[in-house]
């Protein structure tokens, strides 16, 4: 792990509502480095806040203490230059907006001119397979296609990190293990870095080159697991023995997690 | 179909009511609670956008019915009311009649039917309905830019009370207590201020009615400026838009909706304004200047009160169903709401 990743995080700790009684500690001291071109998922139980640090990594939300740089800059000035873009596990995209309009928007907002964002949102659309439903409304399209949508209107302006907070998450299993392939193929097309926060171990595995486990209360990086299964992975590596081993690992450590928090 | 239904018979209560009340002056103040505030949440469940095709043509024509079908009905209830009442002279098992049913009180529909096509005054050629609808034209144009100039102010005042919430929280009990004043008060007023600075009573009328229209404009239109969901807004941040790219490309159109359940509500609003604004301005034309020139004479002709009442009416419902057309368009592409 080079320290001079496209993504580092040193020493972040959050805290919600401080100093009032509801005060919860979501991240205690999370250091964390990111280099170009990896596939990064963040694993861990519900509540242990991998949204929470995914969110401070997109200046959605500060951090109580800490620092944290992307593509070199502050989370913020990396939010205002388009340096990554963001897909939500809802796809959240604007109904009155044709798929090809809402692909365009992050382009609108930069202030690129008519015709290039055409071209652009055409090749967008391209990239996702939907080129044929570019004059579509949002809620003609299935929740697939609006996934890809969003992914699409996320890559759009070109940015060097994507990051994704359960994007498949409310997708049925067939959907899922479709897009995870085609989430691989755009990955390996754009060359961008993906940080991806997700609570399925098999989806980790697939996806990853390296999988951050988390462990909750509070929120702390439990483990670091390269996944070396080679790329392109397809829907045969679902069916490898290297496949399950991985998972098995991935699994064993949550586990082993778990019960030390009981214990403790 | 239900939602056809609905729409269709919503403006010719909300729009009866108010005008008959109006003009009556007794009750000029509405219950704004449960008046101004329409919500335009979404509904699911239905598909396609319904502009210009076979179905929407279908249901037109079947609100149209429905539509048709309300008037013959109230007809019917009139005319069955004053047969009774006819019949048993006023009175049933003992107990009088509400309303008296001599012809002075009601007098038929046919003869109000009849009042429209005689001629309006005696030696001119012509008849009360055309000389009504001229009447009503005015009150209408009132009535429009009034609706137009106080829909402005409303969602001017929503965007800034989206903005400065402290400001938003000192200005809204003023702006409820604008519009609990009895309108029959503040009308006089406007006209008599209006007349100071030389302005056309029309003008003073126009006030009247946007200052009936700005607010169920400003309440329905904040909440759809908050309507985005965090997804959104989240979204427009992370590609680091501003606050006007923030409030034209997602709030505002998200806002659309519900601006137009505002639009609707200060549709009726503005139109009673401007008639009730007319009873007020001393001079000048308009629907409400014939309902009072009638009531003053309803001895000679009742039933010509009447047919403008009928009248008044009518031109409410086209209001609100021009607007509709509006809307319609404007949110073709989303999905049906
Ligand atoms: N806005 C907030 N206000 C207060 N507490 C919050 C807020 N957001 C998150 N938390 C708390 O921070 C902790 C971590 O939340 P976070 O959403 O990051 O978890 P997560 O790992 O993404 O969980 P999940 O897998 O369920 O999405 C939780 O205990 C949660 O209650
Ligand atoms: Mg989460």
């Amino acid at each position: 792990m080079p320290e001079s990743g496209i993504i580092s995080v040193h020493g972040v700790t959050k805290e919600f509502n401080s100093a009032t009684d509801r005060s919860v500690t979501a991240l205690t001291d999370i250091d964390l480095t990111i280099a170009e071109g990896e596939f990064v998922s963040l694993l861990g139980p519900s509540g242990c806040g991998k949204s929470t640090l995914l969110r401070i990594l997109a200046d959605l939300t500060p951090p109580t203490a800490g620092t944290v740089q992307v593509n070199g800059k502050t989370p913020a000035a990396a939010r205002r230059d388009r340096d990554y873009g963001m897909v939500f596990q809802q796809a959240g995209l604007f109904e009155w907006r044709s798929v090809r309009r809402n692909v365009e928007l992050p382009l609108q907002v930069a202030g690129v001119a008519k015709e290039e964002r055409r071209n652009k949102a055409s090749a967008m659309l391209d990239l996702v397979r939907l080129e044929d439903f570019a004059s579509h409304f949002p809620w003609q399209l299935s929740g697939g296609m609006q996934q890809r949508v969003a992914i699409a209107r996320a890559l759009s302006a070109d940015p060097k990190i994507l990051f994704m907070d359960e994007p498949l998450g409310a997708l049925d299993e067939m959907n899922r293990e479709h897009l995870q392939a085609e989430l691989l193929r755009i990955w390996s097309d754009t060359r961008t870095t993906v940080v991806f926060v997700t609570h399925s171990i098999s989806e980790a595995v697939f996806l990853s080159s390296r999988i951050v486990v988390m462990s909750a209360r509070p929120g702390r990086i439990a483990a670091n697991i390269d996944v070396d299964l080679p790329y392109p992975r397809t829907a045969a590596t679902r069916t490898t023995p290297e496949f399950f081993e991985k998972v098995t690992q991935v699994r064993t450590v949550l586990h082993g997690m778990l019960a030390a928090g009981e214990t403790s | 179909m239900i939602r056809r239904f609905s729409e269709s018979a919503t403006p010719l209560t909300v729009t009866l009511l108010p005008t008959i009340r109006g003009v009556t002056g007794m009750t000029a103040t509405r219950n704004l609670s449960s008046a101004s505030v329409a919500t335009a949440g979404p509904s699911p469940g239905r598909g396609r956008p319904g502009w210009a095709n076979a179905a929407t043509l279908r249901n037109g024509l079947f609100s149209g019915v429905i539509g048709l079908a309300v008037l013959v009905l109230m007809a019917a209830v009139w005319e069955g009311y004053k047969a009774l009442g006819q019949a048993t002279g006023d009175r049933l098992l003992g107990i009088p009649f509400p309303v008296a049913t001599d012809d002075l009180s009601m007098p038929n529909v046919g003869t109000i039917l009849g009042a429209l096509v005689e001629p309006a005054r005696r030696g001119d050629p012509a008849s009360l309905g055309v000389y009504l609808l001229g009447e009503a034209s005015v009150t209408l144009r009132e009535a429009a830019y009034g609706l137009v100039a106080g829909s402005l102010l409303g969602l001017l005042l929503a965007v800034v009370f989206l903005h400065l919430a402290p400001v938003s929280r000192g200005l809204m009990p003023w702006l409820v207590a604008s519009q609990t004043v009895p309108l029959v008060a503040i009308a006089p007023m406007i006209v008599i201020w209006g007349g100071k600075a030389g302005l056309p009573p029309w003008m003073a009328v126009t006030g009247i009615a946007a200052y009936l229209a700005f607010f169920p404009v400003t309440i329905n239109s904040l909440r759809g400026l908050k309507s985005p969901p965090q997804v959104q807004t989240e979204f427009m941040r992370s590609v680091g838009a501003s606050r006007g790219q923030l409030l034209f490309w997602l709030r505002l159109p998200a806002a659309l909706p519900y601006v137009f359940a505002g639009l609707r509500l200060a549709a009726t609003a503005s139109v009673v304004g401007a008639i009730v604004g007319e009873l007020s301005a001393g001079t000048g034309r308009g629907i409400g200047r014939s309902i009072l020139t009638f009531a003053y004479y309803y001895s000679n002709g009742p039933e010509k009160l009447y047919a403008a009442v009928l009248v008044a009416a009518v031109t409410g419902i086209l209001f609100v169903q021009v607007l509709n057309l509006i809307e319609r368009f404007a949110l073709r592409n989303r999905q049906t709401r």
